[in-house]
């Protein structure tokens, strides 16, 4: 998949957090200034240059399940999509 | 020294805080509430030899940002003065994010002791602590435990007395947050410093800079810091034009570049190991596909549990209640103070008596709910139904307390304190009383007996379901109406930490299970003893003198008339009293309030006395049913009681008995639900409201189902 064909990003800035399959890792590269959850999600560890883990997606969408500093933490797919992500990796 | 300290407990949820605080404290704790907020205070006492110790267990953060109301309340408490020591609970095997915390609070310069908690799974994750060094760099002592056993915690004891007793040589925090943000933050504390703000003399300028550089909202509301914002903004400002750093996540970035590197000198990790198991529970438990099959398998087994185990100690408790009404008969002689005595034994005795029944059942559900919540299961059940329930305006964390529900509203409605958005806790707390209770079981029983009693099991089983499922979906498209209408916008960010599976600790579910037992005992002494006291007045009183006709000269009569053998003696005496009592009855305060409400009332159905076992059941709907069987003159009838449900069936159409069932189900279930609305949203007007829109959303609904019944012929017909 190429980074204009997911919809949501456009100029190849990489992949939103939301766009990751299970059993993905990435590092933070920035999560948007727009994003409510800017700082609550900094408090636990997802600052840039943290990796994720993507561990698990809810059935029926919503919640996406990610390791983060050794912790799994869920998260709504909407604050997902504004966390960037670089250097993807598939398991 | 001193002999007495008071010490703050403070770390992430999760941590094994409050398994420390429980282990320190043991049973003499005190549970309240901090004021404003639905945020529960916990503190205790212990002696440490001869020091008395004061411990208050503050609400797990990861933060002092007051991005909620638990942050909220850490920075009241820590920032007021009065503490001689933090002790900071650190889950070791996850330093990193643990410590997060410990660097804010090491900024507040009171003395902490840093207790790395569940050091033995530290050391099988293969994580090595260069204690020293980490003593040095956070400037507090370290202690590392094991808060699960007694005997982990003992560390912990001998390092408190020894650092209580050097409290003024503390050491200070070697925390930096790089040049830029340092100038930054010694120019507004400069600022702070000249104000001389006596409030907070005991806590560093530096701190309050900090805070108010992050913009944090608890320290922008302390108002005699309002003369440093423009300098705070110049300096926000200042940090971007020239480094491009960003106001509200800069510090938050610092801290964990400052952890990385204090990491990588002072910690080592080998292995791997810990999360393992966790995760090969996981893979099952939360998949795609067996996620939500498992879940209602548990859910199910947690009724099963405790409907099962219940019964026979309900029996028992059924038992001791009647020993006990006839114990006090016995000993009370019935010449002296008799109005008295059948106030205390018929009123007080068979009324509390009757609600406490439930009390094994409720405590067995609570038991097994505990243990779901303290093995972290609870935490994927919410992770697993998060997206139906997102369908409805719920969200996952509010299905532990719909489930709560099906045993008592009024923990359950405690319970939506986990809910971190407030308006998808609202939405929950609206809801939750259309759960059907386990005090509205009695009366579904009554109904069904008396009215499907042609039915077979599993039909009469189907009928218990429907009425469940009814309450369920009245309670879903509530919260989608309330969510498109009342509480528009967007809810609280959704963050929630799925914690390690664990073993319970026997005396940890054993707390658990009391506090929120004791929530029902409190109404069971309240609430219920008030109301059948006043009810059992309203139904003897005012006492009828003269009757239409002389009962006691026909009952002479019968007796008398030698043409009857013994068994028609019987039913004709029987038959006269009844309608004596019925007679007497229509003159008591209920029978007037009943027959003066019977025409609202006649529209669904309902006689008045309908009426007045409906209205007992807004104190608590265990009371319609003993009500009813009052009524019916069966003196103390219970669910089970054959006769009443044979004259049920006689004097009411299945229509009747099952809109009366309906009714109950939708309308508030007792008094305490309403208190206890009225305390978890702190307003009068949605506890009144509450009640009043689920009485009026009860008639309406009956009444449509009545009246169409009626009109289509359907379960029209006497059955007796």
């Amino acid at each position: 998949m190429t980074e204009n064909a997911c919809g949501k990003i456009g100029s190849g800035a990489g992949k939103s957090l939301a766009e990751l399959p299970v059993g993905a890792k990435a590092t933070i590269l920035n999560v948007m200034p727009r994003s409510r959850g800017r700082k609550k999600f900094a408090d636990v560890g997802i600052v840039p240059g943290t990796e994720l883990h993507v561990e698990a997606h809810a059935p029926f969408g919503g919640l996406i399940r990610v390791r983060v500093m050794g912790c799994s933490m869920a998260l709504h797919r909407d604050d997902a999509a504004e966390i960037m992500m670089r250097e993807v990796r598939h398991a | 020294m001193r002999k007495n300290f008071r010490i703050a407990l403070a770390g992430n949820p999760n941590c094994g805080k409050t398994c420390i605080f429980n282990a320190l404290t043991g049973a003499r704790q005190h549970v309240g509430n901090y004021p404003g907020v639905t945020v529960e205070s916990k503190s205790g006492k212990f002696m440490l030899e001869d020091i008395e110790i004061e411990l208050i267990d503050l609400p797990g953060v990861y933060s002092l940002s007051s991005s909620s109301p638990e942050e909220g309340v850490v920075f009241q408490e820590l920032t007021k003065p009065g503490i001689d020591l933090i002790v900071n609970v650190v889950d070791s095997t996850i330093p990193r994010r643990s410590l997060y915390l410990t660097t804010q609070l090491a900024e507040l310069h009171i003395p902490m002791l840093l207790t790395f908690n569940m050091a033995d799974d530290a050391k099988k994750k293969g994580l090595q602590f260069d204690l020293p060094k980490l003593e040095k760099y956070f400037g507090s002592p370290i202690v590392q435990t094991v808060a699960t056993s007694s005997s982990g915690v003992k560390p912990l004891l001998a390092t408190l007395k020894t650092t209580l007793g050097t409290l003024d040589d503390h050491g200070v925090p070697m925390l930096s947050y790089g040049a830029d943000i340092d100038d930054a933050i010694n120019a507004v504390a400069e600022k702070i410093e000249a104000l001389n703000v006596t409030r907070y003399a005991h806590i560093p300028a530096r701190f309050f800079a900090i805070k108010l550089l992050e913009r944090d909202s608890s320290a922008l509301k302390i108002a005699e810091f309002s003369p440093v914002y423009s300098e705070v903004e110049a300096q926000i400002k200042h940090l971007w034009d020239k480094h491009a750093i960003e106001a509200d996540t800069f510090m938050a970035d610092r801290r964990y570049a400052m952890l990385a590197g204090a990491c990588r000198d002072a910690i080592s990790s080998t292995l791997e190991k810990r999360r393992e198991i966790s995760d090969r529970i996981d893979a099952v438990m939360t998949n795609k596909f067996l996620g939500l099959p498992l879940f209602f398998l548990i859910m199910f087994l947690t009724f099963l549990f405790s409907f099962t185990v219940a019964e026979p100690l309900m029996g028992c408790i059924e038992d001791f209640f009647g020993w006990l009404g006839d114990a006090v008969g016995d000993v009370w002689s019935a010449d002296r103070a008799p109005l008295l005595r059948d106030l205390v034994i018929r009123g007080v005795i068979d009324g509390v008596g009757g609600v406490l029944v439930f009390l094994p059942q409720i405590l067995l559900l609570f038991f097994a709910i505990a243990v779901l919540e303290e093995s972290g299961y609870m935490a994927r059940a919410a992770f697993v139904m998060d997206g139906i329930m997102r369908k409805f305006g719920l969200q996952g964390k509010s299905f532990v307390p719909l489930v709560l529900g099906f045993g008592c509203n009024v923990p359950a409605i405690m319970a939506t304190r986990t809910i971190e958005s407030e308006r998808d806790r609202r939405i929950t707390i609206m809801v939750l009383p259309l759960m059907s209770c386990s005090a509205r079981l009695p009366i579904h029983s009554l109904i069904i007996g008396a009215f499907f009693a042609a039915y077979t099991t599993a039909g009469k089983a189907s009928m218990f379901v429907l009425i469940y499922l009814i309450g369920v979906a009245f309670a879903l498209v509530a919260a989608q109406f309330m969510k498109s209408s009342l509480f528009k916008g967007e809810g609280e960010v959704y963050l929630m930490e799925l914690p390690p599976y664990r073993m319970p600790t026997l005396k940890s579910l054993m707390l658990h299970m009391w506090d929120r037992g004791r929530m029902y005992l409190h109404k069971a002494g309240t609430i219920i003893l008030v109301t059948s006291v006043l009810l059992y007045i309203c139904n003897n009183y005012p006492e009828k003198k003269t009757f239409s006709q002389d009962y006691d000269a026909k009952i002479a009569a019968v007796e008398a008339n030698a043409k009857l053998d013994n068994e028609a003696k019987e039913a004709a005496v029987s038959e006269l009293e009844n309608t004596r009592q019925a007679e007497a009855l229509e003159y008591t305060v209920s029978g007037r309030v009943g027959k003066f409400l019977e025409p609202v009332f006649k529209p669904l159905g309902f006689d008045w006395k309908v009426v007045t076992a409906a209205i007992g059941g807004l104190a608590a709907k265990e009371v319609f049913v003993s009500q009813m069987g009052i009524l019916y003159s069966e003196g103390e009838a219970d669910e089970e009681s054959e006769p009443l449900r044979t004259k049920l069936a006689k004097v009411y159409t299945p229509l009747q008995g099952f809109c009366i069932m309906l009714f109950c189900l939708l309308s508030i279930p007792c008094l305490a639900t309403l208190a206890i609305i009225k305390r978890e949203l702190n307003s009068w007007v949605a506890a009144i409201g509450e009640g009043a829109g689920l009485f009026l959303l009860a008639y309406l609904v009956t009444l449509i189902v009545y009246q169409a019944g009626k009109a289509l012929d359907i379960g029209t017909r006497l059955l007796g």
